[in-house]
């Protein structure tokens, strides 16, 4: 899956996020340029980035900072990985 | 050397024909993004040069995930503001990143780092390995591996699950609090702590090898034995417990400090 993560950095917080199937990274690269262009019309400072995982759960273990906050971060102990 | 950049087929699409961008105008278009002066053609152009990542991107990450069975999460492209970032904090160009297409891959421990490494070294002829392990930067360890293929490079990351927690921790205290912070910048109490847990993971990793090659020997010294549990290794197990308490330690009193600057 493909994920168009719009993130507000200071906020620590996701404003949204797009998925899109495997052979759709065109679309994702075209919809986050178009969004990037806009933030900038609007002069918004906000990170936009696709990203690539096998799973929204495999996403939200190897970039946690876009989903949890400083005390999840903190608190959360060692991570459940696959073993390769 | 001229950069080939397909970006988009359609003519409906915002970037729809095939450019040509020189090295020289890759760097050009890098200063401009350098001065945060740039306009609405220059995100196009930066848009078209990160898509001319993709074969390479997708050659890198379908052999780790085909050949060597591992689930990488990958990043096609490098997002603008952390284009931006890199080229103001560091005397290099545009064209010289070796990071705008990348894949990350979080394993368990030290152990299994050295084997997934060992791996992607030999399966990518290219592969150049940067050991962030003995030379933090700025409290940040890893092992990066910089492959080479269709004229792009393409950066895999390998992480141990500490490593990665310490990773995470510091990216979002620099979002939410100062983007210095991942510089080795921002308040001093702080840097300090974070540099405290870099070096409590290196020590918690060197121990927990310890303890492995302790038991390896055991193992080889007594096959087929039932074996008793050394006082020494006893004394490392409890030194990794130890130093893990610490380390949580030091998390906790962070978030404290930063709640109460809130």
């Amino acid at each position: 899956m493909i994920f168009l993560i719009d993130y507000d950095r200071r906020r620590g917080e996701i404003v949204s996020m797009r998925t899109f199937n495997h052979d759709q990274s065109q679309a994702a690269d075209e919809t986050r340029l178009q969004l990037e262009l806009d933030l900038k019309r609007d002069q918004i400072d906000r990170e936009v980035v696709v990203l690539e995982a096998a799973s929204e759960a495999d996403l939200r273990r190897t970039h946690r900072r876009y989903f949890e906050d400083m005390a999840s971060l903190a608190a959360t102990p060692t991570l459940d990985v696959k073993r390769p | 050397m001229q950069f080939s950049i397909l970006a988009g087929s359609s003519a409906n699409r915002l970037f729809s024909l095939e450019t040509t961008m020189t090295k020289t105008q890759i760097d050009r278009l890098g200063a401009r993004l350098k001065k945060a002066q740039f306009e609405d053609a220059d995100l196009r152009l930066l848009d078209g040069y990160r898509r001319s990542f993709a074969d390479a991107y997708n050659a890198v990450v379908l052999a780790i995930r085909e050949t060597l069975l591992l689930q990488p999460t990958g990043r096609p492209s490098k997002s603008t503001p952390s284009i931006v970032e890199k080229l103001g904090r560091e005397s290099i160009r545009l064209s010289q990143m070796q990071d705008i297409a990348g894949c990350r891959v979080v394993v368990s421990d030290f152990s299994e780092q050295e084997l997934v490494v060992s791996k992607l070294h030999s399966h990518f002829d290219t592969a150049v390995v940067i050991d962030r392990r003995k030379k933090p930067s700025h409290g940040y360890r890893a092992v990066h591996i910089i492959v080479t293929t269709c004229e792009r490079n393409v950066e895999i990351q390998v992480r141990t699950a500490l490593q990665h927690r310490w990773a995470e921790f510091s990216e979002k205290l620099a979002d939410v609090r100062d983007p210095a912070f991942k510089y080795g910048g921002g308040e001093e109490t702080l840097r300090r702590q974070l540099f405290d847990i870099s070096d409590l993971v290196g020590a918690i990793e060197s121990l927990e090898e310890q303890l492995r090659d302790m038991s390896r020997g055991q193992i080889a010294s007594a096959p087929g034995m039932m074996v008793r549990i050394d006082p020494v290794v006893q004394e490392v197990k409890d030194q990794v417990d130890q130093t893990r308490r610490k380390l949580d330690a030091i998390l906790i009193k962070m978030i404290d400090e930063v709640k109460k600057a809130d």
